[in-house]
């Protein structure tokens, strides 16, 4: 239990900054990410008898990570059309003016634009456009083929420059 | 975080997200004891389900008239016999 304690407080120093951002690139809001963090860690702690020394733990946290998010925004979509809100209220949540955006007009449009794409599109233009890792990293992630995943990519990222050339 | 998101956090968010990470462990390594309440109450609320149905089930209710004309049928009365008994009651 000590060195099962000790692994995790070391994953926590190592990843959880790195692992918010990814976290706060899927769902938007500061508040939520930090919500979804404590909800990640307390399922990795969970895991942590089940999960493997030779796997990557930064795979598999990351793995842990997109499914909660992925869950996350799949609730709220729910939430948000049994309350009749429209779906793109979702984007305006996620990029409107709030303590904890810094981003200039053209960053506002781009966060719009990727909370307009279906979750699983706008996971992977997160991980690839902002967290630059490879097809491959992502695909062990996500468990998605690698040719899927650059189509996806492919798919997104035409989707995002439309919009932003429309709402120009 | 390669390319720069347009998010800033609280200062000293991560330090403060860090303390209350590590304590995950402590926490839940306490006792749960609410999955065996859960099981005890479900345990409960089936023997009180299966009791309402027997109840329900094996409750008598009045026979209807061709209820009981089925049955004087099947048991094999004759009609002198059925008479008799109508009758002499």
């Amino acid at each position: 239990m000590i060195e099962q304690e000790r692994f995790f407080n070391d994953l926590v120093r190592q990843y959880s900054e790195q692992l918010y951002w990814h976290v706060r690139g899927i769902v938007g809001s500061h508040e939520d990410a930090d919500d979804l963090m404590q909800e990640i860690f307390i399922k990795a702690w969970n895991a942590l008898p089940r999960f493997r020394g030779d796997s990557d733990p930064f795979t598999w946290l990351w793995r842990i990570a997109t499914n909660e998010s992925i869950s996350f925004l799949r609730k709220a979509r729910v939430r948000a059309a049994l309350s009749f809100s429209r779906i793109d209220a979702e984007a305006e949540r996620v990029s409107d003016p709030n303590p904890f955006f810094d981003g200039d007009k053209a960053m506002r449009a781009l966060r719009k634009a990727i909370a307009t794409l279906p979750d699983k599109q706008r996971l992977v233009f997160t991980m690839r456009y902002y967290e630059e890792l490879s097809y491959e990293q992502i695909s062990e992630i996500t468990g998605t083929s690698v040719g899927a995943l650059k189509t996806s990519y492919h798919i997104a990222y035409e989707k995002v420059k439309d919009f932003l050339s429309t709402s120009d | 975080m390669k390319k720069n998101m347009p998010y800033s956090t609280p200062d000293g968010y991560f330090d403060e997200l860090k303390d209350r990470l590590t304590v995950v462990p402590e926490l839940k390594s306490r006792i749960n004891l609410t999955p065996y309440l859960a099981l005890a109450a479900s345990f409960m609320l089936a023997m009180l389900a299966g009791n309402y149905i027997l109840m329900k089930t094996t409750a008598s209710q009045p026979a209807s008239d061709d209820e009981i004309v089925e049955y004087l049928i099947d048991s094999g009365m004759t009609l002198a016999q059925l008479e008799d008994e109508v009758y002499n009651y």
